[in-house]
């Protein structure tokens, strides 16, 4: 059966909410060293604490990657069964408003901005996702953008 | 003509300018144990070797935002402040493996100068595995400072 995804269009997703915590910041930096940004001892603070400490703007995928997948259902949100079916990550682009603090905790919120069919060797959804990302405690903006996800049918 | 490695200023920057290329791998399948447990993904695809090729994939696959990582940790190393990055925007192009070898790499597209001073540095960035194959394109944006 086809799937009309079009009447998506708009829907607002459900809002969510991160912590960058210093355990990931330091895991992530295990693997993607980073000159400016060497990992925390962890004696700064509890895991959870803002220290004031820059996060690299690599990271900032891993936080709109995260963040997004709590803001939606695969089958209740984009009529996709996760389990049996294909997804990929399409385009994403971001705008950096400021940057992400370690400890930070950050709401996003998001909608379904657009989805269209694309024939490629397969036939697929491309199903496009805006996106805030605040500073929980301020409200300040820290990213905007866009995710799309690519649902094969 | 290539633009040097890092920390240019905006008066160094030309339209057609290529960005230094960086190469780096080659690429560890033992990253992505902590690369899945920060993105809370625990798909075989990234994990399992005789999963992927079950599948019809030659090994596990490299998560698609540490390919992501690289590149932007490649263009923020070329600027005098990492988070003087403006905006990005990316596309995958195809799957990276273990053992692959990355290289970096970009050309500066437009320039916007402000006016206190410094500008708005557009640039095309991609990056591709050692066969040459497209991996991530995209673009990305940062404000340069100023020489004077």
């Amino acid at each position: 059966m086809t799937v009309d995804r079009t009447a998506l269009i708009g829907r607002p997703l459900r809002a969510a909410n991160y912590t960058v915590s210093e355990v990931d910041v330091n895991d992530f930096l295990g693997v993607v060293a980073e000159p400016n940004f060497a990992p925390a001892d962890g004696s700064g603070g509890s895991a959870e604490e803002v220290t004031g400490r820059l996060v690299p703007p690599s990271f900032a995928p891993f936080v709109a990657v995260l963040g997004l997948l709590k803001t939606f259902d695969w089958q209740d949100d984009f009529l996709f069964d996760y389990r049996t079916g294909t997804a990929m990550f399409g385009e994403q682009s971001i705008d950096f408003h400021r940057p992400l603090l370690v400890g930070q905790s950050v709401a996003i919120s998001a909608a379904i901005s657009d989805v269209y069919e694309k024939q490629g060797k397969q036939t697929f959804d491309v199903v496009e996702v805006t996106f805030d990302i605040k500073s929980r405690e301020e409200g300040d903006l820290l990213m905007s953008g866009q995710q799309s996800y690519i649902l094969f049918k | 003509m290539t633009a040097p490695l890092s920390k240019a200023w905006f008066e160094d920057y030309e339209v057609a300018m290529a960005l230094p290329s960086v190469e780096l791998g080659p690429m560890d399948r033992y990253d992505y144990i902590p690369i899945a447990l920060i993105l809370r993904d625990t798909n075989p695809l990234h994990l399992d070797r005789v999963y992927a090729q079950e599948r019809g994939l030659p090994d596990v696959v490299q998560q698609g935002p540490l390919n992501q990582a690289y590149l932007y940790r490649y263009f923020t190393s070329l600027l005098h402040d990492p988070w003087d990055l403006v905006a990005t925007k990316m596309r995958f192009a195809a799957n990276v493996f273990p053992e692959d070898t990355l290289t970096c790499g970009g050309e500066v597209l437009a320039l916007a100068p402000e006016e206190a001073g410094g500008g708005i540095v557009t640039c095309a960035v991609w990056q591709r595995n050692q066969k040459g194959e497209a991996i991530l394109k995209g673009e990305a944006k940062a404000r340069i400072p100023s020489r004077r």
